[in-house]
């Protein structure tokens, strides 16, 4: 079998339009996912034998056209692979999981369009079981096709809030209540159907509705300032905009702030060394802007792609306003959405309240780190403290630990998450029996010796 | 000798070895400002491993200097400056082959001889005490009293202890010297800076400042890290030496050809339930990157000791250049030609055992104290030809 020429990390709809796009020009291109079956965090295809969850008409229709024209382009897809990183001699590393194996490949192009993670804000008992991301929820639902069973409540902010509330009730069990730090409902008056696409306007309008049928409390301009453990129950604090707090009860809470790119620990962009291959971001990893625009930009960076290696012509120009457009929607958005209360979450922490989940480091311990007169920088933060540096090597705490110290200290350069993350491969933990090639047993005799 | 102590330093360097000059120097009332071209810790000393440790050290001058390093981090431990960051632990070199027995054979006799209080297992006995160990290791020899310390925390604890603010970003590009074999300062992008005393502690960057770049050779070193697997790190009694590394480690012939890629191999087990395992040694060029043949060879090795070893996960690489000699010894002592100018540096892989000992020697010695340890094989005289100053 010969080697791909162009690699593609990821097969959400940046993913799969930069395979499309990329393919056309007879190179050959291999798209790589780490889970199942290719889909992304938007069209998340449930595992065997499950209903799907109905996703809304709009973007059933993407998913449609997107899928169809990515089988006819022929381009293979690896699932069940981690991209692991390129490392120092310009291979290319793959976990491939169902075989416990790794792979090495020397493609002349990688796109990496490994989508966006949730911004989730630290918060006195964010770490008790229990608590989730509000999309954790959302990629189980789609799986499994169930809603998570119980009392669920929804906290933090944006439009995914209500897209979850709605996609819950109709499975049969929505959400004790929703609480929102912006407050949409003052600005949708505002015409802002003008401003954002009409697709999106009607996909919020029905999670909406379906809300409002199933009397979900959506609470605008409330925060959830802390979470208890007490007995049985999680015990979330929520505060109203003029600081008054009650009190509710649930079994399960799911926290989401917003996206953000998901390029940890991955290479940097590059098109000029031609002792590695080059690398170019797309999609959400490069700047979070939603599905729409997530497949303009892949087919901008498979265009580009196939330009580089080709020496074609590659025409991106329409792409880019694609993106720019979806740029100016999620910045209405942003707007919309924005918390009502002044100050942020991150100033009033406990010192006891976990920043770091992995190792358990505390927002005390950053606040001591950097009550010194020295200026540290992020990476002495990461060595001193050990943030980010546990197993999941930054993907939590890098971003937070970051924007807190750089409320802590306004008087040094704040540092970026991915001077805290670095980029050292393998992106993930890998198995070391993978790497010498023995592939690990089958039996649960990692845990024993963990 | 000088009598006076001087007023004010200059130390260039954050690594362990200018962290220590900074400290021991500021105890004893010097003011020192320290000049760090980029952060603290960031080269050598924050991709090490950390072993605090005389098993491997080559008999002679280098086991003596590192059996009271050994002992600086106990007594310092035992202060309190080095509290919870030094780890008590043996370490074991195993022997997996005959050559490999042969060579360890040799290596424990210098180590009895040099006082070094040592054990060898075989048989029963020796996977009583290291279960995890392959079968088919054929001797160990545990050698007692050592340690393991992370440098770029033992950096920070002594910057906090000593209360110096660190200049950042701030490369020297020169020494400032008179006529009279004087220096006066160094020179910055930020201008000149002066003071009585000058202490290089650069590491590689050293070998531009003294004009020593045939002599200081940047080797690099790649390490691996893995996630927590408490059980299976309760099962290391101390580190994992390979018999390899006495081979691989400076300690072949003067004068004998430098291969391309060495491998010593180490597993720490760390306070953490995680395992430090590494490590190469490469002679090309001053690149930092870890590749998989490196990274899968490392493995290979540390899995053919420690099966178990599979099932656990790597969770990062990380590559640093320590900074070796020709000649494979140390430079320590004054700047041949300048009276006031000193320079502690070529540690190759035992600058974090060593970086609190030397700190307190060159402190010593910039004061007219009697010294430590004995200098006299450290003495950068010995490229005096190849000097700035010459
Ligand atoms: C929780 C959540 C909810 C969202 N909800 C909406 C919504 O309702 N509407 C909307 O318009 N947008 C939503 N978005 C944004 C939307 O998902 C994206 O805009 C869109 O899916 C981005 O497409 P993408 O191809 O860039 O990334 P993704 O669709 O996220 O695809 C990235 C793919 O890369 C794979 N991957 C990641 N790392 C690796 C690796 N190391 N090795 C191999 N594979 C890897 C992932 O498994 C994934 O399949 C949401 C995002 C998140 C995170
Ligand atoms: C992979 C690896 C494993 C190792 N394992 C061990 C071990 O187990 N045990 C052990 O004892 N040792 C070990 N070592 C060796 C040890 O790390 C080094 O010997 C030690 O850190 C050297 O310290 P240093 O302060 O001399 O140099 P460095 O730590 O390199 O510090 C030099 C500092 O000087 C700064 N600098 C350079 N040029 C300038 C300039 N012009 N102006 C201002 N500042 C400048 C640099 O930025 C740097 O911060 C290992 C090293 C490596 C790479």
């Amino acid at each position: 079998m010969s080697e791909p020429d162009i690699i593609i990390v990821g097969a959400g709809p940046g993913g799969l339009a930069a395979a499309i796009a990329a393919s056309r020009t007879g190179l050959k291109v291999e798209v790589i996912e780490q889970r199942h079956a290719p889909g992304g965090a938007i069209y998340r295809q449930p595992v065997d034998g499950v209903e799907p969850v109905p996703q809304a008409a709009a973007a059933k229709r993407r998913w449609q056209s997107l899928s169809t024209r990515f089988a006819e382009s022929g381009v293979p897809v690896r699932t069940h692979s981690v991209f692991l990183g390129i490392d120092g001699d310009g291979t290319f590393l793959i976990d491939d999981r169902d075989r416990g194996k790794l792979d090495r490949l020397q493609p002349r192009g990688v796109i990496i369009a490994t989508g966006a993670v949730e911004k989730v804000y630290p918060r006195p008992g964010w770490h008790l079981a229990g608590v989730s991301t509000v999309g954790g929820l959302q990629v189980m639902m789609k799986e499994t096709g169930r809603a998570p069973q119980g009392r669920i409540l929804l906290a933090g902010g944006g439009p995914l809030l209500i897209a979850v509330a709605a996609q819950m009730a109709r499975l049969g069990n929505p959400p004790v209540a929703i609480v929102e730090a912006g407050d949409p409902a003052k600005e949708l008056a505002a015409g802002l159907q003008i401003l954002i696409s009409p697709g999106l306007f009607a996909e919020a309008f029905s999670y909406l509705r379906t809300v409002y049928r199933h009397g979900v409390p959506w609470l605008r301009g409330h925060r959830l300032v802390s979470i208890k453990r007490e007995g049985q129950d999680l015990a979330a604090v929520i505060e109203d905009r003029k600081g008054s707090r009650r009190r509710i009860l649930a079994d399960r809470i799911g926290l989401h702030d917003g996206i953000r790119p998901n390029d940890f620990g991955m290479p940097p962009e590059t098109t000029v060394n031609r002792a590695a291959p080059f690398v170019i971001h797309a999609g959400d990893c490069r700047e979070a802007l939603g599905a729409v625009a997530a497949e303009a930009d892949g087919e901008r960076a498979g265009r580009m792609m196939a330009g580089l290696l080709a020496h074609g012509r590659h025409e991106i120009n329409e792409l880019e306003e694609l993106v720019a457009r979806n740029r100016r929607s999620q910045a209405v958005l942003a707007r919309i959405f924005a918390p009502v209360q002044s100050g942020s979450l991150l100033d009033g922490l406990t010192d006891e309240t976990i920043l770091c989940r992995c190792e358990g480091r505390t927002v005390g311990d950053l606040r001591q780190l950097c009550s010194r007169p020295d200026p540290l920088t992020g990476r002495e933060i990461k060595h001193n403290g050990r943030f980010a540096m546990g197993a999941c090597q930054g993907r939590f705490c890098a971003a937070n630990t970051a924007a807190l110290m750089a409320r802590l200290r306004p008087d040094i350069p704040a540092p970026a998450p991915g001077d805290l993350i670095g980029r050292r491969w393998p992106a993930r933990p890998v198995s070391i029996g993978t790497l010498v090639g023995v592939p690990p047993h089958a039996e649960g005799q990692d845990e024993v010796l963990r | 000798m000088r009598s006076s102590i001087p007023q004010t330093a200059i130390v260039i360097g954050s690594g362990i070895v200018g962290a220590a000059i900074a400290y021991f120097l500021t105890r004893r009332g010097i003011r020192v400002q320290l000049l760090e071209a980029s952060a603290p810790a960031a080269e050598a000393t924050g991709a090490a491993d950390g072993a605090v440790s005389v098993a491997s050290k080559r008999p002679g001058p280098m086991m003596v200097a590192a059996i009271a390093g050994v002992a600086l981090y106990r007594e310092l431990e035992h202060e309190g400056l080095f509290a919870g960051l030094f780890k008590s632990r043996s370490t074991f070199i195993v022997a997996t082959s005959d050559e490999e027995c042969a060579v360890l054979e040799a290596h424990a006799d210098a180590l009895e001889q040099a006082g070094v209080r040592i054990e060898r297992l075989t048989g029963g006995a020796l996977f009583e005490v290291l279960p995890a160990l392959s079968p088919s290791t054929r001797l160990a020899v545990q050698v007692h009293g050592e340690g393991h310390a992370i440098g770029y925390q033992i950096v920070h604890r002594l910057l906090t202890a000593a209360g110096i603010v660190v200049d950042r970003h701030t490369p020297v590009n020169a020494l400032l010297r008179d006529a009279n074999g004087r220096a006066l300062g160094v020179e910055t992008h930020k201008g000149q800076i002066k003071a009585d005393v000058v202490v290089i502690a650069a590491g590689t960057g050293s070998a531009t400042l003294l004009g020593l770049a045939d002599i200081l050779i940047p080797r690099k070193g790649q390490l691996l890290v893995t996630e927590r697997a408490p059980r299976l790190n309760a099962a290391f009694a101390g580190s994992i030496m390979s018999g390899r590394y006495l081979m691989s480690k400076g300690n072949r012939k003067p004068g004998a050809p430098t291969p391309a890629r060495g491998l010593g191999l180490v597993i720490d087990p760390l306070v953490t339930g995680q395992f430090l395992i590494g490590g190469t040694r490469e002679d090309h060029g001053d690149r930092r990157t870890n590749d998989i043949g490196a990274v899968s060879q490392i493995l290979a090795d540390a899995v053919a000791l420690v099966p178990q070893l599979v099932h656990v996960r790597l969770l990062r690489s990380f590559a640093g250049n320590r900074t070796a000699v020709l000649d494979g010894l140390p430079l320590i002592g004054r700047v041949p030609g300048l009276d006031n100018a000193f320079v502690a540096t070529g540690f190759e892989g035992d600058g974090i055992c060593l970086g609190p000992i030397v700190g307190r020697t060159v402190a010593e010695l910039v004061c007219g104290e009697a010294p430590s340890i004995d200098l006299v094989p450290f003495d950068p005289a010995r490229f005096k030809s190849g000097m700035v100053a010459a």
